[in-house]
C-alpha cells in the first residue's frame, strides 16, 4: 500500500496496516481500536531524523511507507528498515535515552504511537506484552551470539 | 521374655540402619542384603506397610497391577504393568499383587496393598525390629547414633524411609478448630453436613469424592484452580478416578470450588465460618460449614535431623538431597521411599517422576543401595561386558521394554561406559541427571521421555571423557516399540562417533 | 534452612518480579510453582537439552556459563530459562548451581499462560529482558 504523503489514514486504515505488523498479532480487537485511535501519522523528506541518539524517547514507531536507516554515531548505518518494521520500544519500556538515531532514507510515514499509551496498552493486553517480549527475547539471543563469534 | 529375645536388630553398632517398613524401607532392606552388606531395620509400627496401614482411607490405590501383561509375571518387565509390587531378584518373589487382589479392579485396596508388602516381608524372610520408635539423632566422630525407645543405634551410614505422613495445618487463625484429613472420620458420619475442605490436591479431592453422596454441601478451596492428571499428561494433578467433584461442579450439583486463600476459620454456634480471600478480587468472602477439613498435605517427620545439619526445603520439609537421595549437607545420611520426591531430576517440561510412588520409589531404593554399597563399603555390583555390535540392539530394546524407564521417565536411565581400555560395559540403572553432569568416564545412556505433546519417544545421552552430556532425541512409534529402522541407524551413527567406529 | 509457607510468601514478595502482586496473587503464585532444590555442582539449565522451564531463584547462587566458561552468577530475586521456553529453543548456556539452591520452577509450556495471569509480573519481565537487551548493545532505539 502506497500512501501519498497528503492523504491522512483514517482509523480504519490504520488498524487494518497495524493487524498485519507481527507485534500485534493477536491483540483484543478492543486494543486495536485504540491503538489505531491513538497512533497519530507523521511523515518525513529524505534526510530527516525521526528520532536521535541520546534523546528522551517519546514513544514506537511502526513505518508505513518508505524506509529508514538506523545509525549509531556519526555514520556507523546498523540496519535498514522497511514497512512493517519497527523500532523505539526499547526506549518506551525502560526510559532510557534512545541508543542509535534513525533517519528517513527516502519520503517515509510512520506511525506513533507515544509512551504512555504504549504503555497503557501493554498493561492491559497480555497479548502484546507477550508478543513484545518474545520479540526482545529474540534479539537479546542474537546479540549475544554476536558477542560469542 | 522369649518374644522379646527373639526380636532382630537389638541396640548396638551396625554398618547401616534402616529406619521405617513401608515400601522404601524394606526394598532398601532387600537390596543391601541382596549384596551383603550388614544391616538393621527399625520401625516405630508393630507390622509392615507403612502408610499403606491407613492411607487411601477411601476408594483404591491410584496405582495399578494389572493381572494380564504381555510379558510372564516373574519377567523383569512385567514390573511396568505391575505399579504395586516391591523389587526382587528371585522370580519367586515377584509380581506378589496380582495374586493377592479379588478381581474386581486393576487398582488394589489398600488392605491388599498392606498385605502385598507384608507377604512380600513374610517370603523373602526380611528381618524388621517393630515397636522401636526413632527419637532423636547425634553424632559420633564418623557414626550416626539413632536414639531409640528400646536404645542407641550406632551405625556409618543411616537410611530414613519414613515417609512424608505428618500432618500439616498452617498456622493461620483459626485451624486448631478444624481436623487434618488423618483424622477423617468414616463416610456417614458425614451425613447432611455442609463441608468445606481446604486443599484442592488428590487428598482434598479424594475426600469429596467419598463423601459426594454423604454430604449436603461441598466446598473445595485453595488459592490456585485443580489441575486434572489427563490435561498435564502426567501423573501431576488430580486423578481421573478423583474427577466426579469436578463434573458434579459443573452441573451445580452441590460442589464449590472457590480459588482462594484462608484467612481465618471462627466459631460460630455450632458451625464453623471460613473467611477466605479470593485470588482473583482479593475480597474476602465468609463461608458457613459444620465440617472443616484440612487436606492441607504432610510434612517428613525427620525428628531432629535438621539439629545435626540435614537441611530441608519446602511445604513439606523434605530434606535437600543428591542425585543419589543422599542429603545434600551430611554425607551418610540417606532416604529411600516417598521422601525420594525431593530430588527434582531432569523434570523436563515441568513433568515430575513418580519417585514420590512405590513404583518409583522401588526403583531409586534399589539404586540408592547399589551406590550406598559401592561408596562405603566398596561392594561393586558386577558390569557385565557388552559386545559392540550388539549395543545398538540392546539400547533400543531397554528402551522400549525396561520398566525403569518407562516408571521413571527423564530420571533414571539405561547406562553403559565407552572406555575404549575396559571394552563396553553395562552400568546398569543410573540417575539420569548425575549421568548427563558428572563429567566422568565415556559412556552413553538411554531414557524415555515425554514432551509436552505427549510423545513418548527415547533420549540418548552421550558423554565424552570428562565433558557433559549431549543430548539427543529418537523418534516415537504408535505401539512405543522403539527398535525402527531410523532409530537403530540414528543410533548408530551417533555411537559410531563416540566409540571412534567400534561400534555400528 | 527450613522456611515455613508465611516465610516463603514473605521472600516472594520481597521479589522485584512478584513486587506489584497482591499478598494473595502471591500466595497462588506460590502454589503454582514447585519448591525444588538442587545441590552445589548441579545443572539446572542445559547448554543444548531440551524441555527446559523457568526458573526463579529464593535463596544460593548459580553460574551461567558457555562451553565452561563463566560468564555471570545469579542470585536471590533473579530468574532464567525463559529465553528458552519462549523462543522454543534449547539454551545456549549451562546454568550451574554454586552453591545448595531453592528455586520455585514452572514447567515451560505453562509460562505463557502464567504470564498472561499475572500481567504485573508480565510487565516486570519485560523491564528486565529490555535491561538485558540494552546491556548487550543492540542498535534498536
Amino acid at each position: 500500500m502506497r500512501y501519498r504523503a497528503a492523504v491522512a489514514l483514517s482509523d480504519e486504515q490504520k488498524a487494518k496496516f497495524l493487524g498485519d505488523v507481527p507485534l500485534f498479532a493477536g491483540i483484543s480487537a478492543e486494543s486495536m481500536s485504540r491503538l489505531a485511535a491513538v497512533a497519530g501519522e507523521q511523515d518525513f523528506t529524505a534526510g530527516q531524523f525521526i528520532v536521535r541518539q541520546g534523546q528522551v524517547g517519546t514513544g514506537l514507531y511502526v513505518i508505513v511507507d518508505g524506509s529508514v536507516q538506523v545509525v549509531r554515531g556519526a555514520d556507523d548505518v546498523l540496519a535498514t528498515l522497511t514497512a512493517g518494521d519497527f523500532f523505539g520500544e526499547l526506549s518506551v519500556i525502560d526510559q532510557q535515552p534512545r541508543n542509535a538515531s534513525v533517519q528517513a532514507a527516502q519520503p517515509t510515514t510512520v506511525l506513533a504511537v507515544a509512551s504512555w499509551d504504549l504503555l497503557a496498552l501493554l498493561e492491559q493486553d497480555p497479548a502484546l506484552s507477550l508478543n513484545l517480549i518474545k520479540g526482545l527475547v529474540v534479539r537479546v539471543r542474537a546479540a549475544g551470539e554476536q558477542h560469542r563469534h | 521374655m522369649a518374644e522379646l529375645s527373639e526380636r532382630p536388630f537389638p541396640p548396638g553398632d551396625y554398618p547401616v540402619v534402616v529406619v521405617g517398613s513401608g515400601p522404601g524401607g524394606i526394598q532398601a532392606s532387600y537390596y543391601l542384603r541382596h549384596l551383603g552388606i550388614d544391616h538393621a531395620v527399625i520401625s516405630a509400627d508393630p507390622v509392615p506397610g507403612g502408610m499403606f496401614r491407613r492411607f487411601p482411607f477411601f476408594q483404591r490405590l491410584l496405582s495399578w497391577t494389572k493381572p494380564y501383561g504381555p510379558v510372564p509375571r516373574d519377567d523383569r518387565f512385567y514390573y511396568w504393568y505391575d505399579w504395586n509390587s516391591l523389587l526382587a531378584e528371585e522370580p519367586e518373589n515377584r509380581a506378589l499383587m496380582p495374586d493377592l487382589m479379588d478381581g474386581t479392579s486393576s487398582f488394589p485396596s489398600r488392605p491388599e496393598m498392606e498385605l502385598n508388602l507384608a507377604t512380600f516381608v513374610e517370603r523373602t524372610g526380611l528381618k524388621i525390629r517393630y515397636d522401636t520408635s526413632w527419637e532423636s539423632t547425634s553424632r559420633e566422630g564418623e557414626r550416626f547414633v539413632l536414639h531409640t525407645s528400646d536404645g542407641d543405634y550406632r551405625c556409618q551410614v543411616a537410611i530414613f524411609a519414613v515417609g512424608v505422613a505428618k500432618p500439616y495445618k498452617p498456622d493461620t487463625p483459626g485451624f486448631d478448630l478444624v481436623a487434618h484429613y488423618v483424622d477423617t472420620r468414616p463416610a456417614a458420619t458425614y451425613a447432611g453436613k455442609r463441608l468445606f475442605i481446604v486443599g484442592k490436591e488428590n487428598s482434598g479431592f479424594e475426600l469429596a469424592t467419598g463423601l459426594l453422596q454423604w454430604a449436603q454441601r461441598i466446598v473445595l478451596a485453595s488459592p490456585r484452580p485443580a489441575k486434572l492428571s489427563v490435561n498435564s499428561h502426567s501423573l501431576a494433578g488430580i486423578r481421573a478416578r478423583y474427577v466426579l467433584p469436578v463434573e458434579d461442579e459443573i452441573l451445580g450439583g452441590g460442589v464449590f470450588f472457590l480459588n482462594a486463600s484462608i484467612a481465618r476459620i471462627e466459631r460460630m454456634g455450632d458451625s464453623l465460618r471460613v473467611y477466605c480471600v479470593r485470588s482473583d478480587t482479593g475480597m474476602e468472602i465468609a463461608v458457613d460449614a459444620d465440617e472443616v477439613i484440612a487436606a492441607t498435605g504432610f510434612t517428613c517427620p525427620l525428628q531432629d535431623l535438621q539439629s545435626i545439619g540435614v537441611d530441608v526445603f519446602g511445604r513439606s520439609e523434605l530434606p535437600a538431597m543428591t542425585n543419589y537421595w543422599e542429603s545434600a549437607t551430611v554425607p551418610g545420611i540417606y532416604f529411600a521411599g516417598t521422601i525420594g520426591q525431593g530430588v527434582s531430576g531432569m523434570k523436563k517440561y515441568g513433568l515430575p517422576a513418580n519417585s514420590g510412588a512405590v513404583h518409583g520409589a522401588r526403583y531409586n531404593a534399589r539404586t540408592m543401595v547399589y551406590h550406598v554399597a559401592k561408596q562405603h563399603f566398596g561392594v561393586d555390583v558386577p558390569q557385565p561386558s557388552v559386545l559392540p555390535n550388539s549395543l545398538v540392539d540392546l539400547l533400543l530394546a531397554e528402551a522400549t521394554h525396561a520398566p525403569e524407564l518407562w516408571n521413571q521417565k527423564s530420571y533414571l536411565a539405561r547406562a553403559f561406559s565407552l572406555d575404549p581400555a575396559q571394552g563396553i560395559r553395562d552400568s546398569g540403572v543410573v540417575p539420569l541427571a548425575q549421568f548427563v553432569d558428572e563429567e566422568g568416564a565415556a559412556g552413553v545412556a538411554i531414557a524415555v521421555e515425554t514432551d509436552d505433546t505427549g510423545d513418548i519417544h527415547p533420549a540418548v545421552y552421550v558423554r565424552r571423557e570428562n565433558k557433559p552430556a549431549v543430548e539427543t532425541l529418537l523418534s516415537s512409534q504408535a505401539m512405543h516399540d522403539f527398535r525402527t529402522a531410523d532409530n537403530r541407524a540414528q543410533l548408530s551413527e551417533i555411537l559410531r562417533g563416540a566409540t571412534a567406529g567400534a561400534v555400528r | 534452612m527450613a522456611m515455613s509457607q508465611q516465610e516463603l510468601i514473605d521472600t516472594l514478595s520481597g521479589l522485584a518480579l512478584f513486587a506489584d502482586l497482591s499478598r494473595p496473587q502471591v500466595e497462588a503464585v506460590a502454589h503454582k510453582m514447585a519448591e525444588e532444590s538442587y545441590p552445589t555442582g548441579q545443572r539446572i539449565l542445559r547448554q543444548g537439552f531440551t524441555g527446559t522451564g523457568f526458573y526463579v531463584i529464593v535463596d544460593g547462587e548459580v553460574a551461567v556459563k558457555i562451553d565452561g566458561n563463566e560468564i555471570s552468577r545469579l542470585g536471590k530475586g533473579d530468574f532464567f530459562g525463559e529465553m528458552s521456553v519462549l523462543l522454543g529453543e534449547p539454551p545456549v548456556a549451562d546454568i550451574v548451581t554454586t552453591r545448595q539452591l531453592r528455586v520455585l520452577h514452572l514447567g515451560g509450556p505453562e509460562l505463557e499462560g502464567f504470564l498472561r495471569d499475572y500481567p504485573p509480573v508480565m510487565l516486570r519481565m519485560l523491564k528486565a529482558v529490555a535491561t538485558r537487551l540494552r546491556n548487550a548493545n543492540r542498535w534498536r532505539s
